[in-house]
């Protein structure tokens, strides 16, 4: 199996440019927590409408945690889309025959994301016969798919 | 409730989201600002201002919502975009119907009845 000999899966998060936004994620969270405690003393000193700011600015900092990590869980599940272009090409692992990659925006359902099925060859051939399944429909009968790969449920 | 449903709901969010925190922004730009430094009146700028700042936090996590469920990227420009454009004036607007045509629309029209038959597990 290919797989085996590429870097684990978590390696793209040790990448230059990964370390690059690792580190601009940490700064940007220190800088927005630092306004807010600029705001929080503004606020101490009298200005009403910093109160407001003083809350902000840690809800931001929030969101840009929250926005950091699904990033992360994006590059995850499909490594080389938007955001790693060309270059995370390498981490891409080799597609099934006959099966063309699918563009990021034509992704599967948010509930499937989590599966890759290029790993493991039984999972593979169940979508074969479910792909198999669906072009008998659209042709209007049922010829079944390979034998021995019956879903049970 | 089936995925499309959620889909439509988070559209309907946001694009309410989009449109009030827009209005609210042009506000603040267009009206209460020069009202602070040529009319001297620094109350209707507070106001608005601060009404602004909450609604931008809920814009953020609605659209934010929406970018996910129709399968924007997190780190693409496109997401980038919609979570700034509450930020600058008018352009909110000009964005809703840009992620409509380019994002939602084809989301939405993927989701239909032909979903359940795609296969699972990839």
């Amino acid at each position: 199996m290919s797989a085996a000999t590429s870097r684990p899966r978590w390696w793209f998060l040790i990448t230059p440019r990964w370390l690059a936004w690792h580190a601009f994620a940490v700064l940007a969270a220190w800088g927005m927590l630092w306004l807010g405690d600029w705001q929080f003393h503004r606020a101490e000193g009298g200005n009403a409408l910093s109160w407001a700011y003083t809350f902000e600015w840690p809800v931001f900092t929030i969101f840009g945690v929250v926005f950091w990590a699904k990033t992360i869980v994006d590059e995850w599940r499909t490594p080389g889309g938007a955001a790693g272009g060309a270059r995370a090409q390498t981490t891409r692992l080799p597609q099934p025959a006959g099966e063309a990659p699918l563009p990021a925006a034509a992704h599967t359902p948010a509930t499937s994301d989590a599966f890759d099925d290029t790993e493991d060859p039984e999972l593979a051939a169940y979508n074969a016969y479910l792909a198999g399944l669906s072009a008998g429909q659209q042709r209007g009968r049922f010829d079944g798919g390979p034998a021995g790969a019956d879903p049970a449920s | 409730m089936r995925s499309t449903d959620v889909t439509r709901l988070a559209v309907r969010a946001y694009r309410l989201m989009a449109y009030v925190t827009g209005t609210m922004l042009v506000l603040l730009v267009f009206v209460c600002v020069p009202l602070r430094y040529l009319g001297h009146d620094a109350g209707p700028a507070e106001v608005v201002g601060a009404a602004h700042g909450v609604l931008y936090i809920i814009y953020l996590v609605v659209a934010f919502a929406m970018t996910r469920l129709v399968r924007m990227r997190t780190a693409s420009i496109g997401t980038i975009i919609v979570l700034l454009a509450g930020l600058l004036p008018v352009l909110t607007f000009v964005v809703e119907r840009w992620v409509s045509r380019t994002y939602i629309a084809p989301a939405l029209a993927a989701g239909g009845p032909a979903a359940s038959e795609q296969p699972v597990l990839r």
